[in-house]
């Protein structure tokens, strides 16, 4: 292309190229990738889509933070007991196989949408709502991510058994066609991060991912700490949680609050009630679909909602670690049909702690 | 409403969510979601006691009612209702045939209310070990009806070895009515000494082979620290189980509460004249909608089991249940091989 000039931009035509994830399998190969893909096409000119950012509710979490002064001043770690990143799905790998064998929910999920949702919800006030300054803001916090010291215990693989779903039976990933029978590629991952900021040094967010989940559903969930104090008997609160603030990015897009409030009548008791936003509910027209928005970004120009390859490099460098250390190992198998393995429960009852169910 | 013929649970999510959308929002947040399991010679029953107490309580109701577990093929009905029959939530009535029925869950927990407490009830006969029907298992609530089995008391007994905290059944919220009147006889005896009183011996006449008046007899055994039994009466007792209950108190008193076979009771106490009081026979929507009130652990009602059974140690069980893989089909062959499905934990 850069031989015959057609990536070429000149002031009165532009070229611009739109690149798919995944974007290589670990840090070099995608450092690889963007060095071929920067030495054809200028920086401007390269898209690279996570259709994730294209949704409106993505786009609606940064209103939420930076138009509102309601959330902002609890939105760090004085406040927020613990984040949870959820993006589950129902499907299988569909058809697949040879792209998801090499590729794992690590790769395809956690590395490019979990970690994007992450940099927006952890990231500081960008100075303007432009593409440089939210891509400064984002890179910020993906190099301050950490990865917990025990690995064993924090970062859990899982694949789908046989089993049942939505009322119908369906095959284990191994049955899958095109599926090596011994395959130890991973269809769950869950895994504990820090960000080392001030705003949010010690407050874990757990990300987790998965096929053939119950439904297909995604999501991120702020769980505040409980009151430092209460003045009723024990008693009275003990079926009242966390307050939570969810946003969820699909389906049903919207904002539920959860928060403790008395039972009717005469004894005191408080109980979670909860009260929802739903997008469709507001604004009765209908959002755009997440790719027609970013296609129209990429004729435009204007690459706020698109990943730069610093920001890739920067989430591959949080991955790298991981599939190192999951390297060689088995996957916790899980049946298809439930909130995945076990062991990701443990994971977070271990800091007392329990999953949200979406 | 909207049926739904041979679909599968992703068809069921999207209705639902649909009917949302263009039926208006009737309520826009539930407290919990009930999950009503029932025979299908006792679904209006059960769908009657789930509207009235979805009145009291704003909940999900999901229906589940397992058909023909024989059937060659796996198949799925569901009723979507929202703000209809079923109260003014929404509501899903779930028929399932086939080897579906041994994976309901499969169906049910997309449809659960996000993050709220899941609340299961048998109007059927339970399973022997709640931990066979992973409908129990993800359930933060157990709700189980010991008068609907033949043989009511081994029903207890098996509710007693089953028990885990959070566990209830509705032949103990039968007995709610009596022990308030109970309760307040004997707050009227101690206000009028001035002094707590003791209760020495007692006891029950009625049915000794209703499950409700034996709970009510552990009750009362478990809170006087005295054994008290259930006699047959001369009369036949209303559907509570029980006639009459009579208490001996301290300082040679006695007292003694006797139904009027009228919805009502008389109160004989000492220095008192003759009370009567409202003690009505409740209908199940009525005791469905109490056990909603509260969803922590009913610990009156384990005391009481572990003294109506003799079985102890119940409060201290696990509150999590493991799912226990059962097939109906292998249990009738001599040695049922059962095989302990990848468990899961109470959480999501």
């Amino acid at each position: 292309m850069l031989r015959s000039g057609m990536a070429e931009s000149t002031p009165e035509r532009w070229r611009r190229v739109v690149v798919e994830k995944p974007f290589g399998e670990d840090l070099p190969s995608s450092r690889e990738l963007n060095e071929l893909v920067d030495s054809v096409f200028g920086a401007d000119d390269v898209f690279r889509i996570d259709h994730y950012l294209g949704k409106e509710t993505v786009q609606n979490l940064l209103a939420l933070r930076f138009a509102n002064t309601l959330f902002e001043p609890i939105w760090n770690g004085h406040h927020v007991d613990s984040v949870q990143i959820t993006m589950a799905e129902d499907v299988g790998i569909g058809g697949r196989a040879g792209f998801y064998e090499k590729t794992g929910a690590a790769r395809d999920v956690l590395q490019n949408h979990l970690l994007q949702l992450l940099a927006l919800t952890a990231m500081e006030e960008p100075v303007e709502f432009s593409a440089e300054e939210i891509r400064t803001e984002k890179l910020k916090v993906l190099r301050a991510i950490s990865l917990p010291d025990d690995l064993d215990a924090f970062a859990v693989r899982g694949q789908y058994e046989q089993g049942w779903l939505a009322g119908q039976r369906v095959k284990g990933y191994q049955q899958e066609e095109g599926v090596d029978a011994r395959s130890k590629t991973e269809t769950f991952a869950a895994v504990r991060l820090g960000v080392e900021t001030r705003r949010w040094a010690g407050v874990p967010f757990y990300l987790r991912t998965g096929k053939r989940l119950p439904r297909r559903v995604t999501e991120i969930a702020l769980m505040f700490k409980r009151a430092p104090h209460l003045p009723f008997a024990d008693t009275d609160t003990e079926e009242l949680g966390n307050n939570q603030l969810v946003v969820r990015v699909q389906p049903d897009e919207g904002v539920t609050l959860k928060f403790g409030s008395k039972v009717p009548g005469s004894v005191m008791e408080v109980r979670d009630v909860s009260m929802d936003f739903l997008y469709g509910e507001q604004f009765t027209e209908s959002s755009p679909e997440a790719y027609e928005r970013l296609l129209l970004d990429v004729l435009l120009g204007d690459a706020t909602l698109f990943p730069r390859n610093a920001e890739v490099e920067a989430s591959w460098a949080v991955i790298d670690p991981l599939e190192e250390f999951w390297a060689g190992t088995t996957p916790h198998p899980y049946r298809a049909g439930e909130w995945g393995p076990r062991a990701a429960e443990e994971m977070l009852a271990a800091e007392d702690r329990r999953w949200r169910r979406p | 409403m909207t049926t739904l013929w041979d679909t599968n649970g992703s068809a069921v999510v999207k209705e639902l969510a649909a009917q949302r959308r263009t039926g208006g929002a009737v309520l826009s947040g539930v407290a919990l979601t009930l999950v009503v399991v029932a025979d299908e010679s006792r679904v209006s029953e059960a769908e009657e006691a789930a509207t009235h107490a979805a009145e009291s309580h704003p909940c999900r109701v999901l229906v589940v009612v397992r058909r023909q577990l024989d059937a060659p093929a796996p198949r799925l009905d569901a009723e979507v209702l929202i703000g209809g029959r079923l109260g003014p939530g929404e509501a899903v009535v779930m028929r399932m045939y086939g080897r579906l029925g041994l994976h309901a869950e499969s169906v049910v927990l997309p449809l659960l209310a996000a993050d709220a407490p899941v609340v299961a009830w048998w109007h059927a006969a339970p399973p022997d070990r709640l931990a066979n029907d992973a409908l129990a298992v993800f359930a933060d609530r157990r709700i189980t009806d010991s008068s609907i089995a033949g043989d009511s008391l081994a029903a207890l007994r098996t509710r007693a070895e089953d028990y885990a905290p959070g566990d209830t059944d509705l032949a103990w919220t039968r007995c709610t009515s009596w022990r308030a009147t109970l309760a307040s006889t004997l707050d009227s005896v101690s206000g009028r000494r001035g002094e707590p009183v003791r209760v020495e011996a007692g006891r029950i006449e009625g049915d000794p082979k209703n499950p409700t008046a034996q709970l009510l007899a552990g009750w009362l055994s478990s809170r006087c620290g005295c054994a008290i039994a259930v006699e047959a009466g001369a009369r036949t007792p209303g559907p509570s189980g029980v006639d009459s209950v009579s208490l001996k108190l301290d300082q040679k008193e006695e007292v003694r509460i006797e139904a009027d076979r009228r919805g009502g009771a008389v109160i004989s106490q000492p220095f008192r004249p003759d009370a009567s009081v409202a003690l009505p026979e409740r209908p199940l929507g009525d005791l469905l909608s109490e056990e909603l009130r509260r969803l922590d652990d009913d610990e009156p009602y384990s005391d009481a089991l572990e003294a109506a059974t003799g079985i102890t140690g119940l409060a201290e069980r696990s509150p999590v249940r493991e799912h226990v893989w059962f097939d109906p089909a292998e249990a009738d062959e001599p040695a049922p091989a059962k095989r302990k499905a990848a468990a899961k934990t109470g959480g999501s």
